[in-house]
């Protein structure tokens, strides 16, 4: 599909534009690294509040809301013009404890797999993912890249406190908890790498486009 | 100094909020009032965007451990310093301490207190906002409780009386279209536009959760997280709407039925559960041309003050 006609920038509100960019092609990820660099070229036109990237959309957020028709033209434009390739993220290593009491759930995920709990660690850990967006909380990110032979329905009871650093799995996606917070996943480890701390700046590490690998380390 | 000796069912540090960070997940916190966060601190002469206390339905308690002034904006809560009746809209000099009640509030649900000088503490990511859910700014990072402190800078000097006129409410809520109309079909958006709507008990700071007799606005439809903010308008498949409010997360993946305009937007902080609503569909040019009336209020207000002081 043409990449450059479909794609519409609609008014949310007097301040606020949405590029839609879902529905576009199959290769979802290459609309994503699209949508990262058009956001990194919004935010280097210092006329937004807020630049949102989301699952190949993005929202900003006007500072001056008499430039709102502007705007929504410029980004229409900006679109066809952006290059996949423009986006240059950074490499994070998750030093992360698999299994154990680090992991209470590796052992669930590997015979829900018919897999050996060293088989699920080489599945998650060989893997590069990309850092889609961040939301649901701060510093939580979204990934993309888990293998299929790990998908795994989310918890039918979810725990009510998962503890903060765990790397975790939910239907098609792997994750890790910034904070302690109330999660349906399945823990298979541990992590000591900060996320998300509100001293720092920028409070997170990580940032929408960046990769990610798990690295194992015996418990 | 102010003492916290009851903090009733809610009571935070807010300001404007904190922008420029949704990227990270970090919510915008802040006043759900914002105007009336702001009325409250030019009445003070403070900046627009000094820290005040924000009160949620009242049975509060305040001890004023120093001299200074106070402007109370928002619903009335029956507040009194020590035995003397005060109300909403109006300046108060403060001694060292008395103490500040609020009984509950009636016709609303939250009031905000300005100090002379603003609530004291350190911002975080620009803001001095509590973000309750995340556990950092305000004063402590989160709800206040009772034997908690907060900062403020003595100041004895004279202080005129003064006092102010809050926007007017309005019953019919104005919202930007759906970009979801489409997938949602025009019988949902007509539904939604055409009922009245009651705030239920699950609403927070994060949103306002609605429902009304009939469950007309289920669906089956899930999408792509997409960026929220508040004023979002998600339908959730249960066809209960929510309005996000300041505290709202920054992506979801429900489909949008509109965006409260952002001149209608703090009429939300005094919806209580229980309280109807209803919505109505406008272009740009009147939730412009609302916003343009708000901001010509502020700037009334100020003048006033600038004649009150010659």
């Amino acid at each position: 599909m043409d990449l450059k006609t479909t794609t519409s920038v609609v008014t949310l509100s007097s301040n606020s534009l949405f590029l839609d960019a879902t529905h576009l092609s199959e290769d979802t990820l290459k609309i994503q690294k699209k949508i990262w660099a058009l956001a990194a070229k919004c935010k280097a036109s210092n006329a937004f509040i807020d630049v949102v990237p989301a699952m190949n959309s993005l929202c900003v957020y006007l500072h001056n809301s008499d430039e709102l028709v502007r705007w929504q033209n410029e980004l229409t434009n900006w679109w066809q013009d952006i290059d996949t390739m423009q986006h240059q993220g950074t490499h994070h290593k998750v030093i992360t404890h698999y299994g154990g009491e680090h992991g209470p759930d590796l052992d669930f995920v590997a015979k829900a797999h018919n897999l050996t709990t060293h088989d699920v660690i080489q599945l998650h850990s060989n893997a590069r993912y990309q850092v889609l967006f961040l939301g649901f909380q701060p510093g939580f990110v979204y990934l993309h890249g888990l293998t299929e032979q790990l998908h795994t329905p989310r918890r039918d009871n979810p725990r009510t406190k998962v503890p903060k650093g765990s790397v975790a799995i939910g239907a098609n996606q792997t994750g890790i908890y910034p904070a302690d917070s109330p999660g349906g996943w399945h823990i298979i480890g541990h992590t000591d790498f900060n996320l998300f701390d509100y001293l720092n700046n920028p409070p997170s590490v990580i940032q929408p486009g960046d990769t990610l690998s798990f690295v194992s380390v015996e418990s | 100094m102010i003492t916290v000796i009851k903090p009733g069912l809610l009571m935070s540090v807010q300001d404007k909020g904190r922008t420029g960070f949704r990227h990270l997940g970090v919510a915008q916190s802040g006043a759900i009032d914002s105007y009336a966060m702001v009325i409250a601190n030019r009445l003070l002469d403070n900046a627009d965007n000094d820290a005040v206390i924000e009160i949620t339905l009242g049975l509060a308690q305040l001890k004023f451990e120093c001299d200074t002034v106070i402007a109370l904006i928002g619903t009335d809560m029956k507040a009194h310093l020590d035995d003397t009746a005060i109300y909403p809209g109006w300046t108060y000099t403060v001694k060292k301490g008395q103490t500040i009640r609020f009984a509950a509030a009636r016709n609303g649900f939250r009031a905000y207190l300005a100090c002379k000088g603003g609530i004291q503490c350190e911002k975080v990511m620009n803001s001095r906002s509590t973000d309750l859910a995340a556990g950092f700014g305000g004063a402590t990072g989160c709800a206040l409780k009772e034997h908690d402190t907060l900062a403020i800078k003595p100041f004895t000097e004279h202080w005129p009386k003064l006092g102010a006129i809050s926007p007017a409410k309005r019953e019919v809520i104005r919202i930007h279209p759906s970009i979801h109309e489409e997938l949602l079909t025009q019988h949902i958006i007509n539904e939604f536009s055409s009922k009245k709507w009651h705030v239920t008990p699950q609403s927070n700071r994060m949103g306002v959760r609605l429902n009304t007799q009939s469950q007309s606005l289920s669906h089956s439809h899930s999408l792509p997280s997409l960026a929220v903010a508040p004023g979002s308008i998600q339908l959730p498949p249960n066809g209960e709407p929510i309005v996000l409010l300041n505290d709202g997360q920054t992506t979801g993946g429900y489909p949008l039925l509109g965006t409260v305009i952002e001149a209608d937007l703090f009429l939300f902080a005094q919806l209580k559960p229980g309280d109807s609503i209803r919505f109505e569909y406008v272009d740009i040019a009147t939730a412009n041309k609302a916003k343009a009336k708000l901001d010509a209020h502020l700037a009334q207000l100020s003048l006033a003050l600038e004649n009150a002081k010659h």
